[in-house]
């Protein structure tokens, strides 16, 4: 069975079609990734998956139920979550208040009791506290916790908005562009932190990328979009040797 | 724990002084209970435009349903409240406490009935949609009769023949009535005990996990939203909660001036509690507080050119916008990443 289902899926804005009758899936465990030209429509899937765009036609269900008619934070609670290709830290919060903030949907302690600190209230604050702590620690953040998520160095932004997603506990991680405008060692860094990501915590990941490097790297199965259709999807090594992708990246073969 | 302690211990020291207010020159207690509502007032309102970042200017008609509401509960069944509770200290607080919180849920209900629909706009849209709310409700009040409309309200003519009013109509100018005046309920204790309240609250929720989606909202609806947070949700809480509290603020105000007009609610109060909040810094208590307290002093200094008190307010916002745009304590980040 598989977590994601993405059914003859299609958006259109006007005359555009940014995905044209799309049929994918990702399965349990599984690391999939998505590339495909700049417009190919990529992150329009993932925005769809995640309930920001209502598809024009066909369906998406996660564990067999639509996520079509859900908001974008019913999709969170459910059990999807995502990076963003432009970071989207919030600005006036410290690392470990930006990932407390993916604790807002699981908490007990609703408005009263967080205005009056009773009940269980100091006790669920402390559990969120460990929690952070914890992911922080296996991510190597522990030491800048305190600091504005903005002001760390880009890669370190990037590795805050992959904790913070994984904060919400998904079952699916979508992550958007995670290699975008790192260096090559930061790359590297960033392939064994997604296997590592996918192993211990037990998650499906779907992934967004241009670098051929990391999707090949890292990835199970790959999908290619060009302009919304998806033109091939298979092994990397298959991918790899497809005309039809070649023709997408490179333009007309001419040997 | 802590945060219980001290507002503990502020009630109490609000309670004591209050034993000594007597002594104070009537003039400079006007002033001291003038600044205790601003504060809440300022207060309330950083709640929605400084914490959670959507930007009201009505806040004054969420303190004009208050003033209204409560000051017509606490006239026109003048002789309900005396009957149940009596006019002693006792009877006097159970009166007033119940009449604040009239005020206040009056103004919360009215949050939610215009902050569901309206909380979907952003930015501008909000502002005047907000700003349209408040001159309605100045403009209903200015054409209710039965709250003095534009003669504003002093108290309520309880007729003998059961008829009850807040002007003598021109043919029952020979029934016997009884008149009510608002009843001088607000001071010291009350007014200070609502400003240790609303720092109570408003410190709590913010330091609490919980507390965090407001400001995510702020920072990044869509990043918020992604990440499980309900937007709409934690904006009309924030939204209900500031115009909880304008309404207590209103009927605070009501019962201290004793009379009140529709034009006490005018836009120009709206504007003052967010020069207030701005002045301040937007999501900074302490600034927030010391911005309501300066500019509840300043007029005074200033009333030999009062008629260029907007004046100086404008050039005031643009030499903070120049100088501290982030306000007098909000807190410097660094520029934001151009996307």
């Amino acid at each position: 069975m598989s977590l994601l289902d993405i059914q003859n899926c299609t958006m259109k804005f006007g005359g555009l079609t940014c995905v044209d009758s799309l049929n994918t899936h990702v399965g349990k465990d599984e690391l999939v990734g998505m590339i495909g030209p700049n417009g190919a429509g990529k992150t329009t899937v993932f925005n769809i998956i995640t309930g920001v765009y209502n598809p024009t036609g066909g369906d998406v269900l996660f564990k067999d139920k639509s996520v079509v008619p859900l908001k974008p934070y019913e999709v969170a609670e459910i059990g999807i979550s995502r990076t963003f290709q432009n970071i989207r830290l919030f600005q006036s919060l410290s690392v470990r208040d930006n990932i407390r903030v993916s604790f807002v949907k699981s908490i007990k302690a609703g408005f009263f009791i967080s205005t009056f600190h009773i009940g269980n209230y100091l006790k669920e604050e402390k559990e969120i506290e460990d929690k952070i702590d914890e992911l922080l620690d296996i991510f190597g953040l522990l030491d800048v916790r305190d600091e504005y998520a903005v002001s760390l160095p880009y890669g370190e932004q990037r590795k805050v908005e992959i904790v913070r997603a994984l904060a919400t506990s998904p079952e699916l991680l979508l992550l958007d562009e995670p290699a975008a405008g790192m260096n090559p060692t930061e790359k590297t860094e960033l392939m064994s932190l997604i296997k590592m990501v996918k192993d211990k915590f037990k998650i499906s990941i779907l992934l967004i990328e241009h670098d051929m490097k990391v999707v090949m790297g890292v990835c199970e199965r790959i999908i290619v979009l060009d302009y919304g259709k998806k033109i091939a999807e298979g092994n990397p090594e298959n991918i790899k040797n497809d005309p039809k992708v070649i023709e997408a990246y490179l333009g007309e073969t001419h040997h | 724990m802590k945060n219980k302690l001290l507002f503990l211990s502020s009630l109490v020291l609000v309670f004591i002084i209050n034993l000594f207010a007597g002594n104070i020159d009537p003039y400079y207690y006007t002033i001291l209970i003038y600044i205790g509502i601003n504060i809440i007032l300022a207060s309330s309102l950083n709640l929605i435009n400084g914490y959670t970042g959507q930007f009201s200017l009505g806040h004054a008609g969420f303190m004009a349903i208050g003033a209204y509401l409560s000051v017509s509960f606490s006239t026109y069944f003048a002789p309900f409240f005396i009957d149940t509770f009596g006019q002693g200290v006792f009877g006097n607080s159970i009166s007033f406490i119940i009449l604040l919180l009239i005020g206040g849920i009056a103004a919360a209900i009215a949050g939610i009935i215009v902050g569901v629909p309206s909380l979907r706009l952003k930015g501008d849209y909000l502002a005047i949609t907000t700003l349209g709310f408040a001159e309605i409700i100045r403009v209903i009040i200015q054409s209710l009769d039965v709250v003095g409309a534009s003669q504003g309200f002093r108290g309520a003519y309880i007729f003998e023949n059961g008829m009850k009013a807040a002007m003598i109509p021109a043919d029952m100018s020979s029934v016997p009535y009884v008149f009510y005046s608002v009843p001088k309920y607000t001071n010291f204790f009350w007014t200070f005990a609502f400003v240790a309240i609303i720092i109570f609250f408003i410190s709590n929720l913010m330091s609490s996990s919980y507390g965090r989606g407001f400001l995510a909202v702020k920072d990044d609806e869509v990043a918020a939203e992604s990440m499980g947070v309900n937007t709409t949700k934690f904006k009309v809480i924030a939204f209900v909660s500031g115009a909880f509290f304008a309404g207590i603020a209103g009927a605070l105000y009501g019962h201290f001036n004793l009379y009140i007009n529709p034009e006490d609610f005018n836009f120009l109060k709206s504007v003052e509690i967010v020069v207030m909040v701005i002045l301040g810094g937007m999501g900074s208590m302490v600034g927030v507080i010391i911005a309501a307290v300066i500019l509840t002093i300043l007029p005074e200094f200033l009333r030999g050119i009062a008629e260029y008190r907007m004046i100086i307010y404008a050039l005031l916002l643009i030499i903070m916008m120049l100088l501290r745009p982030q306000g007098l304590f909000g807190v410097q980040l660094r520029p934001k990443k151009k996307k």
